[in-house]
């Protein structure tokens, strides 16, 4: 059982109360669709649109990276933030990206929402906020994701965007189906899958995937990790992505793309969740974070402060160099 | 333009280079059999490829019997690998593409050709073309600056050929030893000419803030949009309007352009 | 009218295999991919010379189980790359080699869909060689061949000996109606147009990741990038998939980008949709497939752009 409506009155409450006193420009938090099963996203800029705010188990998309297109403003941004949110605020914290000051965090605890992401998430409650919304005592500590029935549409009001678009609900489902396996699993789960295979399995495994890659790179604008301001895909003039379509350039893609992101991947899982041909990444990434355990032997979890240092970003002269 | 494959290049030879400034050359081209590539009007387009770097679009600067000619700033990696290229070395060619100055329309008008810098090359195609149809144009002059002179472009036109025929006025933004002619930027000096608006059409091509600044200069001496002339620049790939990117609103800078009058401009959104 | 029992359905998918390659359409993406590949060679270009040779463009396809919307999404492709101005060259010879068969849709396959609000119907594919539509009593498939194209495949179906005559008690299924509606009024594109320095673009484009998801799974998306790979003496110059959600597409060599922002790129992305290719083609580039609403990992709908137009 759940908590959602008094919840969702608490962020509404929270956000409209920020947006009176002028602590925030706007706070980013979910809003429904026309759809049952689907949220989006909606930047609240007034009172009554923070009363279009919804939390549901179909909050699925995180919203830290969106941070990021205000990187560069002069005022306050107030984000609804889980346990995911939060890591990837101190991501983009230790890396320099955004200023702590001018962002608000509104602390969510979850209860793992109706997404694969959230099967193996260990981090339900937030590590940073400014004010915590509810406690999350009683809440389970970790848990599988949930299996949510469609939220009621009957209250699902579509947000009322600036001139006031305001949507009809059309009811049914619109997303893919998600594994019907709901229960808790193991944090490297998708990499042990892929582990048990032969080399020659693993190898066609992964052919696979990459012929399926569009290259849309909605999994590295989905990443806190991905704040290059050029990344390497788009130098063009230096060529190091071929632009093909094709499963070999895919692959440089994919296999660049985990190995930049690995150690400091807050695994968010949002990779996998924007994905839209439902492409196994997360556990590409997670792969080297469980390789990188086994090398120093010690617990390797990221975002959970603002001032860590990651593995291959921090130097010291007694590193280890035996496997050159 | 091969008829049965417009992205198809005609395999061409470089026939000739000018070294203009330090980082700005003009290519003569010419087909491997040894003819001119195409007969294109002032103001045209032509896709250029070098084998093995890629192909991006230039304004075509001047055309002779056998020849066409490209001046091109080195600015990116396909210019840069153009500009490592020698005399007799491949290249493709394709086109010509998009519309052309008005020739017809300007017909009996004065002409003032204002250009900054590398702006100066889709010009200079409509002034040799204004030249050589001297009798339909009335007075032609050419007001054209750059940052030194050793940025000028077309020095031997600039200071041989055209001002025997024509108006020419040259500019440079800051003083140097051994120039003896004008310094200030390019707004200013149109301003300080006084050009009639009068029976006169302006044709201007040149960075972002000089054509802002210049159209302020021209509306303040009364010059009307639909005399002023521009050539656009944009990011293209197929110059046959399908791939999308050279777009502003409906328009497809390489087939509805890249020449727009500002009357035109003030029709489209604001995004190029 | 013709008929193909329901039970017969794959033999004569199988039957056809012989004399075309059978492309049967991905869940996720487009038909687009057989007309219009991800990626092409367009010709290969010898390093010395600088002499150009055309690639080929592929042999006889047949697209099967076609849903009327992407059927509807290819007529604008044929607009954008035959009818008007130059002829692509590669898209003309897989078009001239591909036929079409189209599967009217008998239940409404997604609540995304709105074609019939956008001028299409779930039934209706004018642009397909052969449509076939399930029988009221769901027992197979009336069969109409709308072109020359279509009889061959006619032909290879009875020599197979799979369709006969319709029977005569037996009717076409009723045409369901898309659950999403959506008012399109008739001014939309000049309304979008009108409404072009608009605050509410902005709000529209606050929650995009700015990933090109909806220009790939979008049928009518045909914008594409050509570059080249070397391959020692000779060079191949291709063509793909690009996507004007991304900043490269129209960043200049020189570093000015007329669509540097979000904002810019999303709205030039449903004007091209909704209003640009109107102007220049006369006819509305997006079909209502839904694809773009569903993928987009965000919950971005374009139906709400359409729907403004109500407003302005």
């Amino acid at each position: 059982m759940n908590n959602f409506s008094q919840q969702q009155q608490k962020i509404r409450s929270a956000a409209s109360r920020l947006l009176a006193d002028g602590t925030v420009r706007f706070v980013i938090g979910w809003a429904p669709t026309r759809f049952a099963e689907r949220t989006t996203v909606l930047f609240a800029h007034t009172e009554a649109e923070a009363q279009a705010l919804v939390w549901n188990a179909h909050c699925t998309a995180a919203l830290g990276k969106y941070l990021l297109d205000h990187r560069l403003a002069d005022y306050a941004v107030g984000i609804v933030a889980r346990g995911c949110e939060s890591r990837m605020i101190n991501r983009l914290l230790t890396d320099h990206q955004i200023w702590r000051e001018r962002v608000y965090i509104l602390g969510a605890p979850c209860p793992g929402m109706d997404a694969e992401r959230c099967a193996g998430c260990r981090e339900r409650a937030p590590v940073v906020w400014d004010e915590l919304l509810w406690d999350a005592d009683g809440m389970p500590e970790t848990g599988g994701r949930q299996d949510a029935a469609p939220t009621n549409l009957d209250e699902a009001t579509i947000a009322d965007v600036g001139a006031g678009l305001a949507l009809p609900a059309v009811g049914a489902a619109c997303s893919r189906p998600l594994d019907t396996d709901t229960s808790l699993r193991s944090r490297f789960f998708r990499a042990e899958a892929v582990e048990g295979l032969s080399a020659a399995e693993k190898f066609s495994y992964w052919d696979e995937v990459y012929a399926k890659c569009i290259r849309c790179y909605a999994c590295r604008q989905a990443c806190p990790v991905c704040s290059c301001r050029a990344c390497y895909v788009d130098m063009d003039r230096q060529g190091f992505q071929g632009k093909q379509h094709s499963a070999a350039d895919n692959r440089v893609f994919g296999v660049t793309r985990a190995f930049h992101v690995a150690d400091r991947c807050v695994e968010c899982g949002e990779c996998e969740r924007v994905c839209p041909m439902g492409l196994p990444i997360l556990g590409q990434t997670q792969k080297l974070i469980k390789e990188i355990e086994a090398l120093t032997g010690e617990a390797y979890v990221q975002g959970m402060d603002a001032e860590e240092e990651n593995f291959l970003g921090a130097f010291d002269l007694d590193d280890k160099d035996d496997f050159l | 333009m091969n008829a049965a494959n417009p992205l198809l290049p005609a395999a061409c030879r470089i026939i000739g280079i000018t070294d203009e400034t330090p980082d700005v050359k003009t290519f003569r081209l010419q087909t491997q059999g040894g003819a001119k590539p195409f007969a294109p009007m002032p103001g045209q387009l032509a896709m250029i490829s070098v084998p093995g770097a890629g192909e991006a679009m230039f304004s075509i600067t001047a055309q002779g019997e056998d020849w066409i000619e490209s001046s091109i700033k080195r600015v990116g990696a396909l210019t840069e690998a153009l500009h490592e290229l020698s005399e007799g070395d491949a290249v493709g060619v394709r086109g010509p593409y998009g519309n052309h100055f008005p020739v017809d329309a300007l017909k009996g008008k004065d002409l003032l050709f204002v250009g900054g810098g590398i702006g100066l090359a889709p010009i200079r195609s409509l002034i040799r073309y204004a030249l050589e149809h001297r009798e339909d144009y009335g007075k032609l002059d050419v007001l054209y600056g750059s940052r030194t002179t050793a940025d000028l472009v077309f020095k031997e036109d600039l200071f041989g050929n055209w001002p025997q025929r024509m108006g020419t006025h040259i500019t440079i933004d800051v003083p140097e030893d051994g120039w003896d002619g004008h310094v200030g930027f390019v707004p200013a000096y149109i301003e300080e000419k006084g050009f009639s608006p009068k029976g006169r059409a302006c044709i201007l091509c040149g960075p972002p803030i000089m054509i802002r600044l210049s159209l302020a200069s021209l509306y303040k001496m009364g010059f009307e949009k639909e005399n002023i002339i521009t050539t656009l620049e944009m990011r293209m790939k197929c110059g046959i309007g399908k791939c999308g990117r050279c777009n502003i609103g409906s328009k497809y800078v390489c087939l509805d352009g890249p020449v727009f009058s500002m009357a035109e401009l003030d029709e489209l959104p604001p995004e190029h | 009218m013709m008929y193909l029992l329901k039970e017969n359905f794959d033999k004569a998918r199988e039957a056809l295999a012989g004399a075309y390659a059978v492309v049967v359409p991905d869940e996720v993406l487009p038909p687009k991919d057989a007309l219009f590949p991800r990626s092409e060679t367009l010709y290969e270009t010898d390093r010395r010379t600088g002499e150009a040779r055309a690639a080929g463009a592929g042999g006889k396809t047949l697209l099967f189980g076609v849903r009327p919307c992407d059927a509807r999404a290819i007529g604008n492709l044929d607009a954008a790359f035959l009818e008007s101005g130059y002829v692509d060259a590669n898209y003309a010879q897989r078009r001239e080699n591909a036929t079409i068969v189209a599967l009217a849709c008998a239940q409404i396959p997604s609540p995304a869909c709105f074609c019939d609000s956008m001028g299409g119907s779930p039934h209706e594919a004018p642009e397909a060689d052969v449509v076939l539509t399930e029988a009221a009593d769901g027992s197979g498939y009336a069969l109409d061949f709308q072109s020359e194209k279509g009889s061959a495949v006619a032909e290879i179906w009875k020599a197979a000996d799979l369709i006969g005559p319709m029977p005569a008690h037996l009717e076409k299924a009723p045409a369901p109606t898309c659950t999403l509606k959506v008012n399109k009024v008739p001014d939309l594109a000049q309304k979008l147009t009108a409404a072009f320095e608009d605050g509410l673009w902005e709000r529209l484009a606050e929650a995009c990741l700015g990933c090109g998801c909806c220009t790939y799974v979008c049928p009518t998306c045909y914008c594409f990038d050509i570059g080249l790979e070397n391959r020692g003496g000779t060079a191949d110059t291709f063509r793909c998939w690009d996507s004007c959600m991304f900043p490269g597409y129209t960043q200049m060599a020189g570093g000015h980008n007329p669509r540097w922002s979000k904002t810019q790129r999303l709205r030039n992305r449903y004007l091209h949709k909704l209003a640009y290719f109107d102007e220049r083609y006369g006819r509305t580039l997006c079909v209502g497939c839904g694809r773009c609403i569903c993928r987009c990992p965000q919950g971005l709908d374009i139906t709400r752009a359409v729907e403004w137009g109500e407003r302005l």
